[in-house]
């Protein structure tokens, strides 16, 4: 079943997956899922725990090798051995991971920084950048402090303010507000909507239907629902 | 300097300090194993090195000196008039400088060894010996021969080809152990930092993880982890070198090998290029062996 979103920005196709398969240790999580996301679209990706939300948005960022069907990004397509097709185009996705992925013996703001340094990206430069994200998901006074002495929240927003450092074309978001209260899932919304605006196209899976709801009324924002293994469009969408 | 630095950064000697803390953390006392392991490494082969090269050089040493002297042996009761005219013979011949008869104190001088002091050499049949100092090549002996045929019958050239050939071929076993100690050496060298750079990367491979996940080439991540070994690899390989080169000079202060050692020793300039030369060994031995080690396991770890 193909589940076709509007063409929003062109007819570039950021994300296309075409049937595929996949599973861990012979127990498949996912099976024949389609799904073309165009360019600076914004798509909630929802379903019960365990559907297989993060196994999906994995298989996108290239983490994990579809067992069947193929998988291509921006309008490329993937060739599972290329390792440096990879990391070209992980560059292209800022990507907030469900367990937030923060790297140890790094201060919060040289988490947020090292996508930057890893991309050959003078510091010198950007140091302003880093210092007004930093601001702006309000971890200012923890800028120093090393992420193990953080809050799941704090994690959260440093995981996304990392995400979008070098201002990707792609933000995939795993759970983005899953530990922070209200008023900062909120502001963490209105800064997915203002990258959208931008042209950035957004990708989040939640299960926060308060979350989906209220970015419905700032975005236009279309709904995927991961069900029994297959992708649909969520019934409101209908 | 800038380009100097930046090079040094590239490969590792140097930290990649423009972009913030370094990537790889800290890894606690454990890591300095590998600091002390160079240093012996080091100090191994700056001994072994240097032993190398002075015992092949005495025994070259005493290998030229011998190549340039030579004896002829006259039969015993050859008369003292016998002895002038062969002494004459060789001042004409080609490659031979100069010839001087032994006297009776410098044979008996010779023979002490054999038969003791105060010995009753007058009693005894000796040959009379003439020291020859050669030059080149020596004289051509089967002419030399047939010339003294007629004059004295019964002379020996000899050239100490005898003494001389075990010599060299001493000089050249020593070298031989030399260079198998010194190659043992880089081997275990470089399978020291591949330990311990495979260590390093197993022990960090969540971090591997997540520097790939946002788009971390693993040219960086190799080059990390090499400046981190490889910095440690030469601060040992410097001290070692050192401690290795102090401890060669410090010889002729005592001890048996004191007699030898301006033999056996090249100068302080000598002794601190070949410190130098062995600290620069290793680290590129060890540069070498990590980036190899890392980028077959970072391949592993697709
Ligand atoms: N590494 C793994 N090895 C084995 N099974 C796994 C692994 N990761 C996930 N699974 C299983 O795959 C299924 C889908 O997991 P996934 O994490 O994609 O779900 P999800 O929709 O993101 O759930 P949640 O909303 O709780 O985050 C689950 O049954 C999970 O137990
Ligand atoms: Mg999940």
């Amino acid at each position: 079943m193909q589940v076709l979103t509007g063409v929003l920005n062109g007819n570039l196709t950021v994300i296309s997956l075409d049937r595929i398969s996949f599973g861990y240790d012979g127990r498949a999580t996912l099976e024949g899922v389609e799904v073309t996301i165009p360019a600076g679209s914004f798509h909630f990706l929802t379903g019960p725990s365990g559907a297989g939300k993060t196994t999906l948005l994995k298989l996108i960022h290239l983490e994990h090798r579809p067992h069947k069907g193929s998988i291509a990004l921006f309008g490329e397509n993937i060739a599972p051995s290329d390792a440096a097709q990879r990391t070209r185009l992980r560059r292209r996705i800022g990507v907030v991971f469900q367990d937030f992925r923060l790297i140890d013996h790094m201060s919060v703001a040289d988490n947020i920084a090292l996508p930057l340094r890893l991309q050959g990206k003078p510091m010198a430069t950007h140091r302003e950048d880093v210092t007004e994200l930093v601001e702006w998901v309000g971890l200012t006074e923890r800028a120093d402090a090393l992420p193990r002495t953080l809050s799941a929240g704090e994690k959260q927003r440093a995981a996304i303010a990392r995400a979008v450092i070098t201002s990707p074309e792609l933000i995939i978001a795993d759970e983005p507000t899953g530990n922070i209260d209200a008023e900062m899932g909120m502001r963490i919304l209105r800064l997915l909507v203002e990258l959208n605006r931008l042209g950035k196209t957004v990708l989040v899976a939640t299960h926060d239907l308060g979350l989906i709801r209220a970015a419905k009324s700032l975005v236009q924002a279309r709904t995927l629902r991961l069900s029994e293994r297959r992708l649909l469009l969520a019934a409101s969408e209908l | 300097m800038a380009a100097l630095r930046s090079i040094a950064a590239r490969i590792g000697l140097l930290p990649d300090d423009e972009g913030g803390p370094p990537i790889v953390p800290p890894s606690g006392w454990s890591a300095w194993l590998t600091t002390l392991t160079a240093g012996a490494m080091a100090f191994l082969a700056l001994l072994t090195i240097a032993a190398g090269l002075a015992a092949g050089g005495l025994a070259e040493d005493w290998r030229a000196d011998l190549a340039e002297a030579a004896t002829l042996r006259l039969p015993a009761g050859t008369d003292a008039a016998t002895v002038a005219q062969v002494v004459d013979l060789l001042r004409a011949t080609p490659g031979i400088a100069s010839s001087r008869p032994l006297d009776a104190a410098e044979q008996a001088a010779l023979l002490e060894p054999w038969l003791g002091r105060g010995a009753a050499l007058d009693d005894l049949p000796l040959p009379v010996m003439i020291d020859l100092r050669v030059l080149g090549t020596g004289p051509d002996v089967a002419a030399l021969e047939a010339n003294l045929g007629l004059t004295a019958p019964g002379a020996v050239y000899d050239d100490h080809a005898g003494v001389r050939a075990p010599l060299g071929r001493a000089a050249e076993e020593v070298r031989r152990l030399a260079l198998a100690g010194t190659l043992l050496v880089i081997v275990a060298a470089a399978s020291m930092v591949a330990l311990a750079a495979r260590a390093s990367l197993a022990a960090n491979s969540e971090l591997v993880r997540i520097i790939r996940l946002i788009g971390g080439e693993d040219a960086f991540i190799t080059r990390a982890f090499v400046g981190r070994v490889v910095r440690r690899t030469a601060l040992g390989a410097l001290a070692g070198a050192a401690l290795g080169a102090a401890a060669l000079a410090a010889l002729p202060a005592g001890g048996a090998a004191a007699a030898l050692a301006p033999v056996l020793l090249p100068g302080a300039e000598g002794l601190a290029a070949l410190a130098a030369a062995v600290a620069l060994g290793l680290v590129a031995v060890g540069w070498a062996a990590a980036r190899i080690t890392l980028r077959v396991t970072l391949r592993e770890m697709e």
